[in-house]
């Protein structure tokens, strides 16, 4: 009598903890992130064509194409001078042969378009009265913005798609100081030509009706300014050039022989890059009087006003610069994968995930020999990577050393289910749910612990622009994370009503 | 108890600490011989000397390939088990890299090619640095706040960077190069190092019963744990030379060797002076 009691006690007991199991958050969460990761692989927008990857973002090196990085050649230079900034500026510009820009009025900062070392600076500034403050190689933000406009430009014009034009700033550094081109399905000799490129930028002027003539190439347009108003706060904005002597004096002739110096408004000034129109606006009344007495080699083309105006001169400069950058660049690096080689390195990677998952299978089982704990440790092995994959569609591209970073994962995923495992097992057997829970408790502690190392052991490498195995840090956090928020502290409850059956 | 015919209690801690110390001290000669002969503690690829490495697939022998590049500065070529052939070059100017891209285009298109400029691949380097140091110093943040006793987190400490740099004597050793892939491979062990270490720590430290059980028990869950992940390292290896993947195979490498080393650092290393902290009572 008292043993049946026990019995159907004992039964009680392992149905609420079967019924809880469906009710455990973690356990719940688990399965709602599954279902979520593979909707968001393959559902979210749907995409059964591209194959097994569906909806992942693939780096360059699993699908083929070519990447260019860029190295700036310029500095980004704090001063200090007892001159007026603009006298020295002035003072600076006759000195060096390089185009210098204030980007910052207190504390003076200026960026020097050219390569020169610190010690050749000091010497520069020092016999202009001028004390350096600091010296770091690199670009202005405003500049680096500029930079990925015009090669965002220039690639787009080309009709190149799938391109990823990112800036790269070195830890330690506030200034960007590389830009990356990544071209999918392109090959490196194309690459090469697609960023070295240069567009045919003409300006052509209205004669008498719908006519217009030839005025000048891009190639007499010596410096191109950034957007500015003009009058300055005049909210008018648009962007400054410099033409070279021949450009002025032929800008000269045109607007006399079409006879725009008389008449401004009825000759349009027509500015074309790669034979279409970017700008077309009538001559302003006084550069056309300007022009009647001698050449004007400054000249400034208004947008308009407010943003709208703004937004347009800023894509006015990266025309007018037809595709050539502010600053001069040398080549960091560049790579090429053909696109069957990536198709090969696909199928491997998905090959070395799947062999991985069984080895790691077969080791366990020769541990455990119980099918109990091993398909449970392997089924929630395979939802952690899934889980991964389904977020890592969001924010991060895989490329090759993601996917290493990805059987990392899986390897240290198996290690800490079997901390679990042997924290909380005595001799394969669950004891009480009080104790089990506090044994739980004190495995996923262990399992903190060693994560937190993991992810700290492993920050560095995800928040530096440089190098390329960004992907592998992100992974291998993303992974380790997962792991210890969701899935293990659910295995946990899943082997717990498994076993106590 | 004896688990892979290890016997954690036979011996006496003094005799425990000797092999690994040992082994230590001859790989930190190792790496500070490469250090003094090439100015990295282990010899650089080319993401960090700078260079071209390109691989090729063609039917054209070696002495073909050589004689078409005969005019880049060629350090070697290699074929590989997939059939592609390797090539690796010095560093070159801009303008010669370009040369060499219209060659490969037009003589071996779909190459595939990876180019790194000399003074890049010396900002790679101070930025892998950077990152190794960071890391190191972080892992050892997490210990301490973790054990908040000085011996048992030092222990871990030690076993760590003697992990780090015994792998990095095994990379000489194999001619395995310090790249990108490698020195992230390097950082892993960081963490995957600890994750044994704590184990024991925890076990030994925070837990009732004999040190003998104690230390059986921390073995025995230990040694199933990095096997396991040995074994899925293994996996990553095998197929990834099989299929000519170079970054993943020389990373799989690199984390193989750490973890082996791995075995030996925590269970009679890190074992080692826990058990002369306890026995001596301090751990009580």
């Amino acid at each position: 009598m008292k043993k049946a009691n026990k019995k159907s006690e004992r039964q009680r007991q392992t149905r609420d903890e079967r019924t809880s199991l469906y009710k455990d958050w973690r356990v719940i969460l688990m399965a709602f992130l599954i279902i979520f990761s593979v909707a968001s692989i393959y559902i979210l927008p749907p995409n059964f064509s591209s194959g097994p990857e569906g909806n992942l973002q693939l780096g360059l090196d699993l699908e083929g194409g070519s990447w260019i990085q860029l190295e700036f050649q310029s500095e980004i230079v704090g001063f200090e001078t007892q001159k007026p900034l603009d006298t020295f500026m002035e003072d600076l510009s006759g000195e060096m042969d390089a185009d210098i820009i204030l980007i910052n009025e207190d504390p003076a900062i200026a960026e020097i378009r050219k390569p020169y070392t610190r010690d050749e600076l000091e010497q520069v500034f020092s016999s202009l009265g001028a004390t350096i403050t600091s010296y770091n190689k690199g670009v202005s933000p405003v500049t680096a913005d500029d930079i990925k406009r015009i090669l965002e430009d220039k690639v787009n014009r080309l009709g190149t798609k799938d391109a990823k034009i990112n800036l790269l700033t070195p830890a330690g550094s506030e200034f960007p100081q590389y830009v990356r081109i990544e071209l999918a399905g392109v090959d490196m000799d194309d690459a090469y030509d697609i960023v070295g490129k240069q567009g045919k930028f003409e300006i052509r002027i209205q004669m008498a009706g719908n006519e217009t003539e030839h005025v000048l190439f891009g190639d007499a347009i010596k410096t191109v300014g950034m957007p500015a108003q003009n009058p300055p706060g005049s909210d008018i904005w648009g962007v400054g050039f410099t033409l070279d002597e021949q450009g002025g004096n032929s800008f000269r002739d045109a607007a006399i022989s079409s006879g725009a110096v008389y008449s401004p408004s009825a000759h349009n000034i027509m500015m074309l890059l790669d034979d279409s129109i970017i700008y077309n606006a009538p001559l302003s009344p006084n550069l056309a009087d300007e022009l009647k007495s001698a050449p004007v080699r400054d000249l400034f083309a208004s947008t308009g006003s407010g943003e709208e105006g703004q937004e347009k001169a800023r894509n006015l400069e990266v025309h007018l610069r037809a595709g050539a950058l502010p600053v001069e660049v040398k080549i960091a690096g560049s790579g090429s994968v053909p696109a069957e080689l990536g198709e090969h390195f696909k199928t491997m990677s998905i090959l070395a995930g799947l062999f991985a998952l069984f080895t790691v299978g077969i080791v366990v089982y020769y541990r455990y020999r119980e099918p109990n704990i091993v398909l449970p440790m392997i089924a929630v092995n395979i939802s952690e990577i899934i889980i991964l994959l389904g977020i890592a569609r969001y924010i991060q591209q895989l490329d090759l050393t993601a996917i290493a970073g990805l059987i990392a994962v899986l390897g240290t995923g198996i290690d800490q289910l079997v901390v679990i495992t042997d924290e909380v097992l005595h001799e394969g057997r669950v004891p009480s749910p009080n104790l089990y829970l506090k044994r739980l408790k004190r495995a996923l502690s262990i399992i903190m612990v060693a994560a937190t190392t993991m992810i700290i052991a492993m920050l560095p490498l995800a928040l530096m622009d440089l190098s390329s195995l960004k992907g592998f840090a992100i992974i291998t956090i993303l992974g380790v994370l997962i792991g210890v928020l969701i899935t293990r502290p659910a295995y946990g409850r899943i082997i717990m009503s498994i076993l106590s059956k | 108890m004896a688990v892979a015919g290890y016997d954690i209690n036979k011996y006496s801690p003094a005799k425990m600490m000797a092999l690994p110390v040992a082994v230590l001290l001859v790989a930190l000669a190792i790496v500070g011989f490469t250090w003094i002969g090439t100015g990295m503690p282990v010899t650089a690829g080319i993401d960090f000397a700078g260079g071209t490495a390109v691989t090729v697939y063609t039917t054209d022998d070696v002495g073909t390939i050589e004689a078409v590049f005969s005019g880049f500065p060629i350090l070697s070529v290699t074929e590989g088990i997939s059939g592609g052939t390797f090539i690796k070059f010095g560093p070159m100017a801009d303008e010669e890299f370009e040369e060499l891209n219209g060659i490969l285009s037009t003589r071996y298109a779909n190459a595939k090619i990876d180019h790194i400029g000399e003074t890049f691949g010396q900002t790679l380097q101070q930025q892998a640095a950077i990152a190794l140091i960071f890391s190191f110093i972080g892992m050892a943040i997490v210990v301490f706040i973790a054990f908040r006793t000085f011996v048992p987190s030092v222990a871990v400490i030690i076993s760590a960077f003697s992990d780090i740099v015994i792998a990095a004597a095994c990379m000489n050793v194999a001619g395995v190069p310090l790249t990108l892939g490698t020195t992230a491979a390097l950082l892993m062990l960081i963490g995957y190092s600890v994750d044994s270490d704590i184990l024991l720590t925890t076990r030994i430290l925070k837990r009732k019963g004999k040190l003998e059980d104690k230390l059986t028990g921390a073995f025995r869950t230990g040694f199933i744990m990095t096997t396991t992940t040995i074994s899925a390292i293994a996996a990553m290896l095998v197929v990834s030379s099989i299929g000519g993947i170079e970054v993943i195979t020389q990373i799989s490498i690199v984390l193989l060797f750490g973890l082996i080393i791995d075995l030996m650092n925590t269970w009679m290393l890190n074992a080692g002076i826990l058990k002369l902290y306890v026995e001596r009572g301090e751990g009580r």
